[in-house]
């Protein structure tokens, strides 16, 4: 796949966006921002509107050029089909009757961003409704746009049409992907059922006060101390873990607490057994270029030339520091040009199992140059 | 994690994920997402077990169709008894499909890519399926308990009737729900329908319904209530067949309420019985029965019994209909010509009375079909007097056509033969007087012929005739027979046609004859106009006959204005009358009025249409006076 990487903004940018889609075998525009390109301006509105093919992106705190993440510019990737671009508006409010606003199946795959900052609730059941209407016939990647200290009603998703707050875009291709997943956290702590939740908020685990049983969990397992004041920059060393059978757990990372609730990106179903984890950067980079190697041995891209399209968590980024690099070069694969993103959030099924919305996880996409 | 708290926690989520939506296949669609992400499956379904096999009440993806490995696990299914559940098929490599049944509803499929479900976990699924089976089957029963009250509501609102939902709380009956008829008749209830009074229904016997509470069946065995009732509506009161239908159940006291408006029944049934004794009070014979050369009566009227001089009505019980035709012979072509006909009007027969005595009766009919037959309804006036004035005007017609004038042309003859001899002018004079007398008589019974005439032709006629050419014949003619009258016809160029036959001529040669013959002066004088007039929504026709004669006698006036005659006022001939008559046959009138000088008699007859023309008629056919 084609792909331009620009600082340019106005006019500039929108030369280069034209030049690309006047290419052979560009079809339609997957555009990764970083926060550097204000995507509120009407200059940039006006880029979008003068994209000639379909197009379909958001802002992420960092993109990936060439296995090198980036904080600023703009990265457009070329797809060699048409995408089918659909979104849903007021993300935050949805209900179990999205369904009938995704498009019809037929597509190989879709790369879908929602705004990571929605109600965690709409975010659960935009995937719930992917995985209804399509299982695992419909190869999914994206993740969580949006600033990382940024909050709601920032507009962070975009298409042709300008852009978008509080929803979800998804861009449809028909080209075959390969997916890995994985994250490398380990459970050190739990499980405790969720006794008392609300959306992503914890309020309660095994009928205590949140933050007291996490903070007791991570102090008594590890040699870490919580405290409320610097609670973000520890926790986001200890994720909590919704376990499954048969695969790694769910993660969901802790981003605040208020009193004693802890708030995750991502829902957490009250009922729901959680673990705290932990992780090393052995194990988190290990588990990335696994989910590498998944996603480049599986049988529906065989014998393909692509891309790497990978979207892992800002927060592995921040846990990792300097090591992060060992983690992109670690998914870097021979004969793979890499781009992606660093989101708040990801959003992947392998092709086998259940779709769900991760955190702090290495979401890997082996797409095909060939429709 | 151990394996063993794994599999229990996620079990537990899956119980966590059964039940609690409102819905079959919310419920359905809830619990097989918790099933596919607790035990990170790709696919699978809920099925329902019918009589024609398993329905999807619930499947991830959303169609099955395009998965292949739900489609071997629903093939698989289809293959399989509920007792050779759970199952497993391994269609390819690394690829497994569940089958568990979910008791006495039908069976949840599980599809895995990529791995397989540990036989412990398969095993401990069991009750969590047992679970969802029951919850299932909740929602299916609560569905269908839904399904039958939408369609107890539809019917309910449906009906035409008014229907009303009533319990009894504290002694007093009020209404839980009614439908728009209930509510368009005896007010809206909708917006307090739980405290809306239930119409209150009287006993008819009592004039003051509004006092009265609903009836009550004291019978506890059985509460079903139906009466004719007198209710007060929105648009006044109503009469109402009222069914009252106990509710089974816990709550016993709770009716269903049907008002049947039976206000319109109740008016036909009146106008009915009103009708009946109208037919059974007629002077005329109204009855029933059945076809054939016998026939059997079925109905007969007072009127009937009156005519055939029977006793009662029982007289024609088991009676043959022929037995009352003076012929019974007749009583089979009859009934052969109604058969065929459909219909007849106005044919006179011969009966006998039960006291034997013969009348003429005017018999019409028509044919009924009904489930049993055609069935002949008539009616059967008595016109033995009728006939018999007939009979009587026959031989007065001959007498005075036959043998009046044959004695007149004897007198006539005698008469000149006698003048002949004669030498004295004045007893020549009395000869004179005495054929004149004899002219005029025999003028009076050529008339008198003529009357039978005009009645024969019946009423009305549908000959257009072309008043304009009539009158110019008939002036003509007058000019060339009374070289001294003087006889004008002013009437528009433009033609116009009324319905009538030769009776219309033989009316103005009447009246012409009369306006030149009967004038006093040197020159009589007549004027034949023609006007159109609006008349009663009817555009007439008016033929007006001015002349300057003396005028016509008060009191023929008078008698031709009265229709009748009587001893101190009757007219000197049958001119008029004849006029009259004719007038009145043909559907116009006569109005008679003082000129200055003489006399202008209008003839006002109803205008037909130039489309009528082809028909016209100037006036033949049938036997008139000329006029003379």
């Amino acid at each position: 796949m084609q792909v331009v990487y620009s600082s340019a903004t106005g006019d500039t940018l929108q030369n280069e966006l034209t030049n690309l889609t006047t290419q052979d075998g560009v079809e339609g525009l997957l555009m990764l921002a970083t926060p550097s390109v204000d995507i509120t301006t009407d200059s940039f509105e006006t880029t979008l509107g003068s994209v000639s093919v379909p197009v379909c992106g958001g802002l992420f705190p960092q993109v990936i050029v060439d296995g090198e993440p980036r904080t600023s510019g703009l990265l457009a990737i070329g797809l060699p089909t048409a995408p089918t671009v659909t979104v849903v508006s007021e993300l935050s409010e949805a209900s179990d009757d999205l369904d009938a606003s995704l498009p019809a199946g037929g597509s190989e795959a879709a790369f879908v961003f929602v705004d990571a900052h929605a109600d965690a609730d709409g975010v659960g059941s935009l995937i719930d409704a992917l995985f209804r209407t399509y299982s695992v016939g419909l190869s999914v990647v994206g993740g969580g746009a949006g600033r990382l200290n940024g909050g709601g009603g920032e507009p962070c998703l975009f298409t042709g049409d300008g852009v978008l707050e509080d929803a979800a875009v998804m861009a449809a291709v028909d080209q075959p992907i390969g997916i890995g997943v994985r994250h490398g956290w380990n459970e050190v702590a739990g499980p405790f059922r969720v006794t008392d939740a609300d959306h992503g908020t914890i309020r309660e685990l095994d009928g205590e006060p949140a933050f007291e049983v996490y903070q007791e969990a991570i102090e008594t397992n590890t040699d870490a101390a919580l405290h409320r004041e610097d609670f973000f920059e520890t926790a986001t060393a200890y994720p909590f873990g919704i376990s499954r059978l048969d695969g790694e757990p769910i993660v969901r990372d802790p981003s605040a607490v208020d009193d004693d609730a802890i708030s995750c990106f991502g829902p957490v179903p009250e009922g729901e057994f959680v673990t705290v984890l932990a992780g090393d950067p052995d194990s988190l980079i290990g588990a990335a270029e696994q989910a590498a190697e998944t996603a480049i041995t599986r049988k529906s891209i065989a014998d393909c030339a692509g891309t790497l399209c990978v979207f892992d968590c800002i927060s592995r980024q921040l846990y990792l520091e300097e090591t992060f690099l060992r983690e992109v070069e670690a998914i870097d694969a021979d004969g793979w040009p890499m781009v992606g993103a660093l989101t708040i959030g990801e959003i992947a099924n392998d092709g086998t199992g259940h779709l769900d919305y991760y955190n702090k996880t290495a979401v890997v996409a082996a797409v095909s140059d060939d429709a | 994690m151990p394996e063993r708290q794994q599999r229990v926690q996620a079990l537990y989520e899956i119980a966590l994920t059964i039940g609690g939506k409102e819905t079959l296949t919310e419920t359905a669609d809830a619990a097989l997402a918790g099933y596919l992400r607790k035990l990170n499956c790709s696919v699978g379904g809920i099925f329902r077990a019918t009589e024609d096999g398993y329905t999807p009440t619930a499947t991830i993806p959303a169609d099955p169709t395009g998965n292949a490995l739900l489609s071997v696990g629903i093939n698989r299914l289809e293959e399989l008894s509920s007792e050779e559940l759970p199952s497993h098929v391994k269609p390819t490599a690394g690829d497994h499909c569940y089958l568990f049944s979910l008791p006495d509803f039908g069976a949840l499929v599980i599809g895995k890519q990529g791995g397989e479900i540990d036989t412990a976990t398969r095993s401990a699924l069991t009750p969590l399926n047992q679970k969802l089976a029951e919850a299932c089957r909740n929602k299916l029963v609560e569905r269908q308990l839904r399904e039958q009250r939408n369609r107890f509501e539809a019917v309910f609102d449906a009906i035409p009737e008014p229907i009303a939902d009533t319990v009894i709380k504290d002694g007093t009956e009020e209404i839980i729900a009614s439908n728009t008829e209930f509510d368009r008749t005896f007010g809206n209830t909708t917006e307090t329908p739980d405290t809306a009074a239930v119409p209150e229904v009287g006993d008819n016997s009592d004039r003051n319904p509004t006092q009265h509470n609903r009836p009550i069946n004291t019978d506890e065995s059985d509460r079903r209530i139906t009466t004719e009732t007198t209710c007060e509506t929105v648009d006044g009161s109503g009469e109402f067949l009222f069914r009252g239908v106990p509710v089974a159940g816990e709550q016993a006291a709770e009716y269903i309420h049907l008002y049947v408006d039976i206000t319109d029944q109740k008016r036909r049934e009146g106008e009915l019985q009103r009708y009946e004794r109208l037919v059974e009070n007629l002077p005329i014979g109204v009855y029933r029965t059945t076809p054939g050369p016998d026939g059997e009566f079925k109905l007969v009227n007072q009127g009937l019994v009156d005519i055939l001089e029977a006793d009662s009505k029982a007289y024609f019980e088991n009676r043959p209909v022929s037995e009352i035709y003076a012929d019974p012979d007749e009583r089979a072509a009859f009934s052969d010509r109604l058969l065929e006909d459909g219909t007849v009007n106005d044919i006179e027969l011969e009966f006998e009375t039960a006291a034997g005595n013969r009348i003429w009766g005017e018999v019409s009919g028509i044919v009924t079909e009904t489930d049993d037959g055609p069935i002949f309804e008539l009616a059967l006036q008595d016109i033995t007097t009728r006939k018999e004035r007939d009979q009587q005007l026959d031989v007065l017609n001959r007498v005075l056509r036959h043998n009046l004038r044959n004695a007149l042309n004897v007198i006539d003859g005698n008469a000149a033969m006698l003048e002949n001899e004669l030498d004295d002018n004045d007893l020549r004079s009395h000869v004179k007087g005495i054929e004149r007398r004899v002219s005029n008589l025999e003028e009076l019974s050529q008339k008198a012929s003529t009357v039978r005439s005009v009645f024969d032709q019946g009423r009305s006629t549908t000959t257009a005739c072309d008043v304009q050419a009539l009158l110019m014949r008939v002036a003509k003619e007058f000019e060339d027979r009374h070289p001294e009258a003087h006889v004008v016809v002013d009437t528009p160029e433009k033609s116009l046609y009324v319905n009538a036959d030769a009776r219309l001529e033989m009316s103005l040669s009447e009246l012409v004859n009369n306006a030149v013959v009967h004038n006093n002066r040197s020159t009589p004088k007549v004027q034949l106009m023609t006007e159109m007039v609006d008349r009663d929504d009817e555009t007439a026709v008016e033929i007006v006959i001015t002349d300057n004669g003396p005028g016509i006698p008060k009191h023929e006036r008078k008698a031709i204005e009265s229709g009748e005659e009587t001893p101190l006022q009757h007219g000197t001939g049958l001119g008029l009358w004849l006029v009259y008559w004719a007038m009145s046959l043909l559907g116009g009138d006569i109005h008679i009025d003082d000129a200055d000088p003489g006399t202008r008699i209008v003839l006002r007859l109803p205008q037909v249409g130039a489309d009528a023309q082809s028909q016209s008629d100037s006036g033949t056919g049938v036997a008139v006076n000329s006029g003379d």
